[in-house]
């Protein structure tokens, strides 16, 4: 359920598009530096997105020119490390463990096989990560196994599905400063309340094929991954609720160097990525950033 | 005191239309409307008052010597906010329980309400409600709304009860933006086309400078 949280780059800005990429290539590098290849493979949009609200009230950023195999021929402006990246990188490899640990105890076959060597290729990094986040780690188990066990038990109700998953990201607003951390929970509520419920519907025709729970299949009482209009529009407007409320939130953070790529992400960013999902035609699998900012579906 | 120009986000030798301009932006974005229910209210709350001091010295201040001309435009959002708060006749009115769980779920004591509404014998329209409003506290929008919709098909004649479904509707909120449509216009092998086309045109102009 990563690479949901993503700015709508023809609305950026070019200058805020180069420091967003530049932001995206920092958080690589600084996964790298603390975590080795292993850590580089997890890199998300997502956490891109929480460096971002981690920055605090910090009015600048320091970049560099760095190296990478992508761009092995031409140094690339990159963020220099700072303290919301660590942070955000910590935070990336303590989730992607225990997703892979999720995954490995619940699938069967060759995605198992995977999960495993996934768990296997992170442990070290998830060894290193958790020492240093002890609380986030400890809510991170704690709120997937809440989830798996809703799972099991194939909660009807959305939002308490969701809530899981809303709270263990807004957990991560603990690493902010005393003033932003309120705003930064609640914020980060909605933010998880959109990604686990944009994924659930995502994976619908996936998980009814399979015979799996899922939340908005059991919430609607669907058996054909094709819903009417009818669900769409009340799943639609059940995350533009959130949407509304994690706008209102993000207003009352302070400003920060960020801001604008930020309000981007919430404003323009998710209700995109929430049409898109409905439509069928959202991509998830295309994790590295466009050469160039990528025009939108209606051509402008 | 912070400076009142930072606070609106404009510069000091900014015309009084664009000062107004910038002001009427912020007073929208953080007007309690935005907020009701929010557990964040407070501070938005706390930021409307900076702006709406921040606008009246600037006001006062270039009027030298604080005529009352200012307090035309503060008044009239100012006074929207106080009564948006108080929330109406409604809470005063409601029985005993009800008014207790109305003031724990405004007070953000969201397990006591819970508690009492659980406990609650009758299930009708008001319960109905406050179950909707506990709910969107809790950022529980989709059960929220079911609530809501319960409290209103119960009681259709009570606007609070649809004001709150329409505000799960969106009604009234700042931030739906309409740029990129609803999905009704997504897709479709024309918009294909058409993005193929700019793109073709995006790389020549790269090509040509």
């Amino acid at each position: 359920m990563f690479g949901y949280v993503r700015p709508l780059a023809p609305e950026l800005k070019v200058k805020e598009f180069e420091r967003f990429r530049a932001c995206y290539c920092g958080l690589c590098h600084e996964l790298g530096k603390e975590y080795g290849a292993a850590g580089r493979s997890i890199l998300n949009y997502d956490f891109v997105f929480l460096s971002m609200l981690l920055w605090g009230n910090r009015e600048s950023c320091d970049y560099c020119r760095r190296r990478c195999l992508p761009g092995l021929f031409r140094k690339k402006c990159v963020c220099s490390s700072a303290p919301a990246l660590t942070t955000a990188a910590g935070y990336s490899v303590i989730l992607a463990y225990w997703k892979a640990v999720d995954n490995r105890d619940d699938s069967r076959g060759g995605k198992r096989l995977l999960a495993r060597a996934v768990c296997r290729c992170l442990n070290r990094s998830y060894k290193k990560a958790s020492a240093l986040y002890p609380a986030f780690d400890r809510s991170v188990r704690e709120r997937l196994e809440a989830l798996g066990a809703l799972e099991t038990e194939k909660c009807p109700s959305l939002d308490r599905a969701a809530d899981q998953f809303a709270l263990l990201l807004s957990s991560a607003s603990e690493a902010a400063g005393e003033d932003a951390r309120r705003v930064l929970e609640q914020l980060l509520y909605h933010v998880g309340r959109i990604v686990y419920i944009a994924d659930a519907y995502a994976d619908l025709e996936e998980d009814l094929k399979a015979g799996r729970y899922n939340p908005v299949a059991v919430r609607y009482g669907l058996t054909s991954p094709e819903p009417d209009d009818r669900i769409k529009a009340g799943v639609r407007e059940t995350l533009l609720s959130s949407v509304d409320l994690a706008a209102a939130a993000l207003a009352l953070l302070p400003k920060s160097y960020w801001t604008p790529v930020t309000e981007n992400i919430v404003l323009l960013g998710l209700p995109d990525m929430i049409d898109r999902v409905l439509a069928g035609t959202y991509v998830t699998a295309g994790k590295r950033l466009p050469k160039r900012p990528q025009l939108g579906q209606n051509g402008e | 005191m912070q400076d009142p120009y930072k606070v609106l986000g404009v510069s000091a030798n900014a015309s009084d239309e664009e000062i107004k301009k910038a002001y009427r932006e912020l007073a929208k974005k953080y007007h309690p409307d935005n907020y009701v229910d929010n557990p964040l209210s407070d501070l938005a709350q706390e930021k409307m008052k900076e702006i709406n001091e921040a606008y009246d010295t600037i006001t006062r201040s270039r009027k030298n010597g604080g005529q009352a001309g200012s307090s035309g435009y503060t008044g009239g959002y100012s006074s929207g906010y106080s009564s948006g708060y108080s929330g109406g006749s409604a809470y005063q009115q409601a029985g005993g329980t009800y008014a207790q769980i109305r003031s724990a779920i405004n007070a953000g004591n969201l397990q006591y309400a819970e508690q009492m509404l659980d406990s609650c014998p009758t299930r009708d329209a008001e319960w109905n409600f406050l179950m909707g409003s506990l709910y969107y506290r809790k950022g529980w929008l989709d059960d929220a709304r079911s609530f809501f919709q319960r409290a209103v098909s119960m009681d259709p004649s009570n606007g609070e009860y649809r004001q709150a479904l329409n505000m799960l509707n969106g009604a009234g909120s700042p931030y739906r933006q309409t740029g990129y449509g609803p999905p009704a216009q997504q897709g479709g092998c024309d918009m294909c086309d058409m993005c193929t086309a700019m793109m073709c045109a995006n790389m020549m102009c790269g090509g040509c400078r």
